[in-house]
């Protein structure tokens, strides 16, 4: 029991990751690989508040504002130069973004792992079985941040402009929408729910690294490419889905050595059974 | 795009063999001793490495301070190997070609095998501080090493646990040469000795997320953990979040683990040590307020066995009586191997009082210390 | 006639101009360290380079040709280094010559990954674009996991190797180079090759061409495969131990990285591509030393960043073409090639005016410049941007 909902607090986190990818891909078709290193930018930033100032609610505002910052200015100087370039160009300065952020954060921070010290927030007992209460509020958190999100993107104007560019850029831009706005308002949004992953990050694994972010971001990418990459429940569904199967397999002794390897394996799976994810859009391709 | 490939070919082939042409010309009369080492500066285990860097570079500093060798100085070149064994062998072969007349190998294992590997075919002689595995100094005659060997504590660990635990647990790394190599030492005496234990695994590449592991092992007495204090320090923190109380028992890797916990964390830690920071012997002492000077940081066990490397080879260097830097690095190995096998060597040095035999494993006498007291 | 045969002389050079080039660089090499005055390090780069280059040609096979992501591409390298140098472990107690043996490890190694090349490419059928790359990624993952788990295979202490006579393992890795970029050129230039490009420009009309996909597909990813695989043996001669943590994902992403920079679908861009990020990676190491590594990463990642930018972004447009390499060229020669039509005045969208014939006539016609359509597109943007 306490692994299932271990599970699903990890899927939450790894759901906040991949929305931030999915939005990303599916407005401005671009793998963001420096994605992952955002959630270290807002660990980072949660460190250095609860240092200063010991207070975590400062800390989780601060981090939310530096990572949404960093997201906009990443977008600003290494994206939007590249508006019109291959697809493939970008995804090299994406990962040369990611390098980028994780050797500034050696410079200042240093290599060594830092601890953070959150407030413990214990267990509790419901019907005999303790929880852990930082999971229930990573779960709960988590589902209201991501109810918000469907709600921002379906019934505001932002919102359907965002859908409106991710359809079609140029017929959005017809349409008097302005796509560099809408784009950096997307990179702006899964920036900041990257923060909201990192504090819920920290609550599980509370320590911080240069390279903290890289491989909850490669899993993050596998969850939102499980739920048809562009596609946001899809992207909520495959992190959920990944964090399960994660937490279960490492939770098998036999298994547990090749957790990975099933995981990516199922991923393949999944996708050969339905090629375009859980719940991707099929395009139609012209000739 | 043709012409720009033409282009550039030519240009760049002209750089390459200028490049190597500039390498010509044999090597430049020496001035000093040159340590050579490599270890990881960046990436995920740069935190090892960088503590052996400087800690090494402590002791080349003090030696040179105090006259050198003889009026000879040291100088220290350490190259990032980013924990990788193809950059190790890039490493070496640049300290090769800068003069490397002995040198402390690589930090992790993986990486110094690579590295003795090469240094076992020149002859020149390795000191590594911190690789342990046991086939690292089996690569030649020529590799020595300061750390404790992984399976020497394994055995220790199990006779130790299983004296004074019923309930014993273990979580190992599965990723990682270190641990699981004090795990399978750990395992086969822990079998000889009849005694049941539950074991975890978790790979540190992808998950560091131990809540899964210490549930597992929550009624335990004991935790074993055979890895590094960054990974353990998050063991300890998920026993908080669990409320698991069980003790738990390390290597010399969780030195330093200090750093990576909190005053929520009333786990009783103890690890084996050959190196205790909160020492009150004069030279320990001296080291560490030294080396808190110097970097603003205390030291952890790598700074140390960085420390103990540079000065392992420049006491058998004195005592096999070598004085000019001009000599050739296989015949100064030789000298060094000579003098440090010998019966009467011994280095007396921040991580204890050890010995060297034939096979390149120091004897020193572990001490199994409590975080705290 | 007189001038065709010119031309066709001039095409034999251009063509295997690269042959020669890599040939008199080896040559000169291996005389030297023959001799002795080659720096140890300087032979282990050009060791490192050669299987660079194979890595690098043989994924732009499956990205530049084939039009296909792939993301998982150290994982053929990794399956080639384990199977390849484990063979190779035992074939060292039978066979006296380690070249022998080199080669022998060579063709398992790339058998092998070719085998895997012909698992990975089944998915490649059904999966287009991001869903293909990502399961490449997935690939390259699993085998890592797998390995590092086996025992047979050292576990995580990695596949103990013979490393091979550093003096003249990259004359053997430069030989591989030849014949890699050799079977790829001419694979390329065959109707087969065609038929790649086909795909990978319309997979419908290509279909509808008659040409078989399914096949052609398998082919590519089996053939770069096999190239990765025999990469990755000489990378296990080069150094030992083999470890699993060598082939992540960042190793894929930097051989794409060489792929993208040397130009899509050009050969002789990812070989110099490939050549210069390995230099660059090995002066960053050798020159920060101790302190200065943290910047490593750093200065190669701006070094990334700035490129991309300056080869892509419109508004360093008028400095790239101020300063192209083809102006540059056009300057030094003072007559203007055969073959070369100019149209002054149709710059009005800075349409590449120039027809060079000769790659009109080769295959490779998939430069770095953006075509005219997508030109207009850019324009679009920025004007309203």
């Amino acid at each position: 029991m306490n692994i299932i909902l271990d599970g699903l607090g990890l899927g939450a986190i790894y759901a906040l990751i991949a929305l931030g990818y999915t939005m990303v891909y599916g407005i401005a078709k671009l793998l963001n690989f420096a994605h992952g290193d955002i959630i270290m930018v807002g660990a980072y930033a949660i460190l250095t508040m609860l240092n200063m100032t010991g207070n975590p609610w400062l800390a989780v505002i601060v981090s939310v504002v530096v990572c949404t910052a960093a997201g906009i200015i990443i977008e600003r100087f290494a994206y939007r130069p590249l508006r019109s370039a291959s697809p493939l160009a970008v995804l090299i300065t994406a990962i040369g973004v990611s390098y980028f952020l994780q050797s500034l954060a050696q410079l200042i921070f240093g290599a060594k792992s830092r601890p953070v010290t959150l407030p413990a927030l214990g267990n509790i007992t419901i019907f005999g079985a303790s929880f852990s209460v930082a999971t229930i509020v990573t779960l709960v958190v988590g589902a209201i941040i991501m109810a918000a999100l469907t709600l921002f993107v379906n019934f505001t104007r932002t919102g359907r402009a965002m859908q409106a560019v991710s359809e079609d850029k140029g017929a959005a831009q017809l349409m008097g929408i302005n796509v560099n706005r809408i784009i950096m308002i997307t990179f702006a949004i899964g920036s900041a729910l990257a923060a909201f992953a990192s504090l819920f990050y920290l609550m599980q694994i509370p320590a911080t690294s240069p390279t903290l972010g890289s491989m909850p971001g490669i899993k993050a990418f596998t969850a939102a490419v499980i739920g048809g990459i562009g596609s946001i429940p899809g992207a909520m569904i495959g992190g959920v889905l990944l964090g399960l199967i994660e937490k279960i397999c490492l939770s098998i002794p036999v298994l547990s050595a090749y957790t990975t390897a099933i995981e990516f394996g199922l991923l393949i799976l999944i996708l050969l059974v339905k090629p375009i994810g859980l719940l991707g859009k099929k395009r139609r391709v012209k000739v | 795009m043709k012409k720009l490939a033409r282009f550039l070919s030519a240009a760049l082939s002209s750089a390459l063999i200028l490049g190597a042409m500039a390498g010509c010309g044999g090597a430049e009369k020496s001035e000093v001793f040159l340590i050579g080492a490599t270890g990881p500066l960046t990436g995920d285990a740069s935190s090892y490495g960088i503590s052996v860097k400087q800690g090494a570079t402590l002791a080349v500093e003090e030696i040179n301070a105090n006259g050198g060798l003889e009026g000879v100085n040291f100088e220290l070149n350490m190259k990032d190997d980013k924990a990788t064994a193809e950059d190790a062998s890039t490493g070496y072969d640049a300290l090769y070609d800068a003069g490397m007349k002995i040198s402390i190998g690589g930090t992790t294992s993986g990486s110094c095998a690579a590295f003795a590997e090469k240094a076992a075919k020149d002859n020149i002689f390795v000191m590594t501080p911190s690789a342990s595995a046991a086939d690292v100094i089996a690569k030649g005659d020529n590799t020595f090493r300061v750390c404790f060997g992984d399976p020497d504590q394994g055995v220790l660990a199990a006779q130790e646990l299983s004296k004074n635990f019923n309930k014993i647990g273990c979580i190992y790394d599965t990723s990682d040469p270190y641990s699981s190599g004090i795990y399978e030492a750990f395992e086969d005496e822990m079998k000889e000795l009849g005694k049941e234990f539950t074991t975890k695994t978790f790979d540190k590449e992808n998950n560091k997320d131990f809540s899964t592991q210490v549930e597992a092992l929550k009624d335990c007495d004991v935790i074993f953990v055979p890895f590094y204090y960054t990974e353990a320090g998050l063991v300890a923190k998920a026993c908080v979040q669990k409320g698991v109380t069980a003790e738990l028992f390390g290597c010399d890797g969780l030195d330093g683990i200090a750093s990576q916990i909190d005053s929520t964390v009333t786990n009783k830690i103890r690890y084996i040590t050959p190196f205790d920071v909160a020492s009150t012997e004069e030279k320990v002492a001296k080291f560490v307020s030294d080396y808190k000077t110097k970097y603003g940081v205390e030291p952890d066990q790598f700074a140390a066995d960085g420390y103990d490397a540079v000065y392992a080879i420049y006491n058998a260097m004195k005592s096999a009586g070598v004085k000019d830097p001009s000599i050739s690095a296989s015949d100064l190995c030789d000298k060094i191997v000579e003098a440090i096998t010998a019966s009467d060597f011994s280095y007396d040095g921040v991580t204890g009082k050890m010995t060297w035999d034939k096979s390149g494993a120091a004897t020193k006498v572990p001490v199994i210390v409590e975080l705290g007291k | 006639m007189e001038y065709i045969k010119n031309i066709k002389k001039s095409y034999k050079l251009k063509y295997n101009i690269t042959y020669y080039i890599i040939i008199a660089i080896v040559a000169v090499m291996s005389v030297m360290s023959l001799t002795g005055d080659l720096k140890r390090s300087t032979m282990g780069l050009l060791a490192r380079i050669a299987y660079s280059i194979i890595m690098a040609l043989s994924l732009n096979l499956v990205v530049g040709f084939l039009g296909e992501l792939s993301l998982g591409h150290g994982g053929f390298m990794c399956v080639g280094a384990y199977i390849g140098c484990f063979c190779a472990n035992y074939l060292h107690n039978v066979i006296g010559s380690p070249l022998l043996v080199l080669i022998i490890a060579m063709v398992i190694g790339g058998i092998s990954a070719a085998f895997f090349g012909f698992i990975i490419g089944l998915p490649a059928l059904r999966l287009k674009g991001d869903y293909l790359a990502i399961v490449t990624l997935a690939f390259g993952e699993i085998v890592r996991n797998i390995f590092k788990n086996l025992p047979w295979f050292g576990g995580a202490m990695g596949l103990s190797t013979v490393t091979y006579s550093s003096n003249s393992l990259f004359i053997v890795g430069f030989v591989v180079v030849l014949l890699v970029l050799f079977l790829s050129q001419n694979l390329i230039r065959s109707k087969h090759g065609r038929a790649v490009t086909a795909i990978r420009d319309n997979e419908i009309a290509a279909k509808a061409m008659g040409i078989n996909v399914t096949f052609y597909k398998l082919l590519i990813f089996v053939i770069s495969a096999a190239f990765a695989g025999v990469a990755g043996v000489i990378y296990g001669h080069f150094t030992t131990p083999v470890m699993y943590s060598f082939f992540s994902y960042n190793y894929s992403i930097e051989v794409l990285v060489m792929v993208v920079l040397g130009g899509m679908a050009s050969l002789n861009g990812s070989i110099i591509a490939a050549t210069l990020i390995t230099v660059v990676n090995f002066l960053l190491q050798d020159n920060l030393s101790g302190d200065l590594a943290a910047l490593r990463l750093l200065i190669y990642a701006l070094i990334l960043i700035v490129v991309v930018l300056f080869n892509n972004s419109p508004a360093f447009k008028p400095i790239r073409e101020k300063y192209s390499f083809h102006k540059l060229l056009e300057k030094l020669s003072s007559h203007r090639k055969p073959g070369t039509v100019t149209d002054d005045k149709a710059d009005w969208n800075k349409i590449e005016s120039k027809i060079p014939m000769d790659e009109v006539l080769s295959v490779d016609f998939r430069t770095e410049e953006a075509t005219p359509a997508s030109d207009f597109t850019e324009k679009e943007d920025n004007d309203n941007g």
